[in-house]
């Protein structure tokens, strides 16, 4: 399934927080979407999922959705946001439980998305009992059970550990290559950009505008290769030549915004 | 004659610096007139005392003002709580103060309109009637006892109605929600006027009793006796002179300004005073036997320790010719 | 600096960390009885104001012995328990509806400022007037009492529930009422637990406020009975009952509290 955001712009009061914005996630790919603290892109993935109304401009989906797919558009948050007085599986299936399914095929589907993240034998936990990479899981088997079409993850990783960051990609990655979801991905992280990403959407400071456009050729699988390292390396150093000055004005303008 | 004027200036301005200073705790009501008159009309002054007035909020701090020492002498009425603190020694009887006396009138028995249309319209028929009173052991419920065993019915604990506080209890037989109550004047006479209940009879004529008494504390008594004699025969001039002016048929020439003193002290009008105001004994003498009996009662109602010795509640020592000696 | 010997470096963290410790509660309770009997003994303290603790315990005894004090505490709990649950229950609709609907919270918040402050007490005789002064009024006074507290907790407790939790609800799709039902709801929960505390701590002060009107029995009935008697030993005795019974709700609603929310 594509998205397709066309003219965005969004204003909070007084503060004008994207001015424009033209941008369409093709099926089946991954755009990450880097920019400055500050500079709009929370405000975009609500608006592309629909839990905020753009003050002007039009969000569209087209192309089919998978099959049994529950929620097209479907988010994976920073702070996980999990229910604290369910238990990991209940988690999982809050996202089911509003939809007419059997109460067996809502087993197999939470199963299957427990299993798919690790997560069988901490079904019964709580998630105060989890580290933050297995909340963060909990976050990802919550979304991969609906069977979502388009995944919108708002900094998914910021919130951990710079390991736990490496062990999750892996995961993603591996979620992604057997899913084929569409997936729009916003982070302020060169690293995870440049190993997830199809394309790297560069945002301006705010008022956030689309100031560049990359796209990554070499397969994701292939990235983390030590053939790779040198030109991974210049991709990085490319992507932080591109928000530097962005990022050390919008640094500075963040106390009074 | 210079001389003479020396020596009484003399004689005055000593008798200023002797001066004792004591105190009265009381309530701001009429049955405490002899104390109010006593201090404004000079008598206290005349036996050398200086007399603090404390007033309380409710009956029960009186006596135990008297009993943490923050007051010397204390006037109220007689209660369960009264003789329990008597009894453990805090308090001691000296002399009287109101009593319901047959021929006069104080306290009145008042009926809700609605047990009055439903027939309920003589003092002899409260038996099974919701009555409102301001507290178990108050007053009041020792009248309703008494009355209920003078006329041979019994009076159940289920039928009392314990409301606190007087506005309460006059809000309820105005509102119907309990049958009877006594209202002492001259808000008894002010509800029958004003429709809001039934006037049916006075307490004084169906229970005539000691209803208040001046006491101390029994250290007081054995560590400062001449205190508490100058203190007992200013109150009986009081005592006398109220007597004098509100108790011989016509009013006293004084009466007018008693009237107003009472007035100031209770923070009422004259008129008001005139329509409430107690018997006073003239010589401030106590029914010593019907203190035994209230004992008695209060002791048979569970609501005085069956451990209190009457003798040792009243000192009749302080004043001449008590009445109904026991015995 | 010139060369010297290490020096070891000492330990200044720590503190500032309460441990529980079971015991100590129990032992400071039993110190203070135990210096209240010796004062008493000693003639320290006036029996007539301060009865010894042994004293207190027998006037208990014959309280127990002659049945009453079932009989009052029948009395205090049934008007507790209706004037409470009625009152909660109200306050937890009032406050839900404010912390849900808009409409509900514009009305509300002047309304309940407004009534909140007003002492209960002093309504008293309007109370006689309004509901007699049979059960009706016990329970009203108490009902009202907890009402109040129970909306502002209950209010408090949906406005703090975390934005982003129903955020996510939204995200997936979950219908209003389901949202309310399994988001709202549970994640107002605490607060609405610790508004019960409070609630019912308000009803145990106004038993004896209640207990004014013309009651018979009641534990606040028997304390306002013996005060006026000025049966010191028997009125401790009945303070004594109210603040075991304190104790016994609030470990109810502790132990009630740890269940429901045995997820934190
Ligand atoms: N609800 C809001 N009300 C007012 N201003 C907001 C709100 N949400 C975000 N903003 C402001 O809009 C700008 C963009 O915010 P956001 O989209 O969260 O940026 P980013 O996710 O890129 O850090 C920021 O300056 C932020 O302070
Ligand atoms: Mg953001």
């Amino acid at each position: 399934m594509d998205l397709r955001l066309s003219g965005i712009a969004h204003r909070y009061g007084d503060l004008t927080a994207i001015e424009r914005v033209d941008l369409t996630v093709g099926s089946g790919e991954t755009v990450v979407l880097i920019g400055p603290s500050g500079c709009g892109k929370s405000t975009l993935l609500g608006i592309a999922g629909g839990l905020l109304a753009p003050g002007a401009g039009r969000v569209e989906t087209a192309g089919a959705a998978p099959a049994g797919c529950l929620n097209p558009l479907t988010y994976v948050f920073q702070d996980f946001a999990l229910l604290p007085w369910r238990t990991v599986e209940g988690n999982v299936a809050l996202a089911l439980e509003h939809h007419p399914l059997t109460a067996s095929e809502r087993a197999e589907r939470v199963d299957a998305a427990l299993a798919l993240t690790g997560l069988r034998e901490f079904a019964l936990v709580y998630p105060k009992q989890l580290s933050g990479g297995m909340r963060q899981r909990v976050g990802l088997a919550r979304a991969v059970v609906v069977r979502p079409a388009i995944l919108l993850l708002d900094e998914p990783l910021s919130a951990l550990d710079a390991q736990t960051r490496e062990l999750l990609m892996a995961d993603l990655l591996a979620i992604w290559e057997r899913e084929r979801t569409t997936a729009l991905y916003v982070t302020h992280n060169l690293a995870e950009a440049a190993r997830l990403g199809d394309r790297v959407v560069v945002m301006s400071r705010r008022p956030g505008r689309i100031k560049d456009t990359l796209a990554i050729d070499l397969p994701r699988g292939a990235r983390e290769r030590p053939e790779h390292a040198a030109a991974m390396a210049d991709l990085q150093a490319r992507l932080w030549r591109l928000i530097e000055d962005e990022a050390r004005v919008a640094e500075r303008e963040v106390a009074d915004g | 004659m210079l001389r003479i004027a020396v020596v009484a200036a003399l004689l005055v301005s000593g008798a200023a610096l002797a001066q004792t200073k004591t105190s009265i705790a009381l309530l701001p009501l009429t049955s405490s007139a002899p104390v109010f008159v006593g201090v404004d009309r000079g008598h206290f002054k005349a036996e050398g005392l200086e007399v603090e007035l404390k007033f309380m909020q409710s009956a029960a701090a009186v006596p135990t003002a008297i009993a943490s020492g923050d007051a010397d002498f204390g006037v109220t009425g007689l209660t369960g709580g009264f003789y329990n603190l008597a009894g453990k020694g805090a308090v001691r009887i000296v002399a009287s103060q109101a009593r319901e006396e047959t021929g006069f009138r104080f306290n009145a028995f008042i009926v809700s309109n609605k047990a009055y249309a439903e027939g309920l319209t003589r003092v002899d028929q409260f038996k099974g009637r919701s009555i409102g009173l301001t507290t178990i052991g108050s007053t009041f419920h020792y009248v309703f006892g008494r009355l209920a065993e003078k006329q041979g019915w019994q009076l159940e604990q289920g039928q009392l109605r314990a409301l606190q506080t007087v506005p309460a209890m006059l809000a309820a037989v105005k509102g119907g929600q309990v049958d009877v109550i006594q209202a002492p004047p001259p808000t008894g006479i002010a509800i029958d006027k004003a429709g809001e209940g039934k006037l049916i009879g006075w307490v004084a004529d169906h229970v005539p009793w000691q209803l208040g008494a001046l006491f101390t504390a029994p250290k007081t008594i054995a560590e400062r006796r001449p205190l508490v004699e100058r203190f007992v025969r200013a109150y009986q001039k009081a005592a006398a002179e109220y007597d004098a002016n509100f108790q011989k048929g016509a009013p006293g020439k004084d009466a007018d300004a008693l009237l107003e003193i009472i007035a100031k002290h209770t923070k009422s009008i004259p008129e008001a005073v005139k329509a409430g105001l107690p018997y006073i004994d003239p010589m401030a003498r106590l029914r010593v036997q019907d203190i035994y009996d209230q004992i008695a009662w209060n002791k048979a109602n569970k609501l005085v320790d069956a451990a209190v010795d009457a003798k040792t509640v009243v000192d009749l020592s302080f004043v001449a010719g008590h009445l109904d000696l026991p015995r | 600096m010139a060369e010297s010997a290490p020096r070891p470096v000492a330990f200044r963290g720590g503190g500032f960390q309460p441990s529980p410790r079971r015991w100590a509660p129990w032992l400071a309770f039993a110190a203070i009885l135990g210096l209240w009997q010796a004062a008493s003994a000693a003639g320290m303290l006036p029996s007539l104001f301060m009865p010894s603790p042994v004293e207190i315990g027998r006037a208990l005894g014959s309280l127990a012995a002659s049945g009453d004090l079932g009989r009052h505490l029948g009395a205090s709990l049934y008007r507790i328990g209706l004037g409470w649950t009625l009152g909660a229950a109200a306050g937890l609709a009032v406050g839900l509806a404010m912390g849900l609907w808009s409409m509900a919270r514009a009305v509300g918040i002047p309304v309940v400022s407004a009534l909140f402050p007003i002492p209960k007490i002093a309504l008293l005789p309007l109370f006689i007037l309004w509901f007699g002064i049979g059960e009706p009024s016990k329970v009203a006074t108490i009902a009202l009492g907890t009402f109040f507290p129970t909306v502002v907790s209950a209010f408090g407790a949906v406005d703090n529930v975390p934005r982003n939790l129903i955020r996510m609800a939204q995200s997936f799709g979950l219908p209003v009422a389901e949202i309310v039902r399994k988001v709202v709801l549970p994640g107002a929960l605490p607060g609405v637990l610790s508004g019960f505390r409070i609630s019912a701590s308000i009803a145990l002060i106004l038993v004896v406020a209640a207990e004014m009107i013309g009651a018979e029995f009641g534990v606040g009935a028997y304390i306002l009975l013996t005060g006026n008697l000025m049966q010191i030993d028997r009125l401790l005795a009945g303070v004594v009952v109210l603040s075991l019974l304190g104790l016994a709700i609030g470990a109810i609603l502790g132990r009630v509290e740890a269940w429901l929310l045995r997820w934190r």
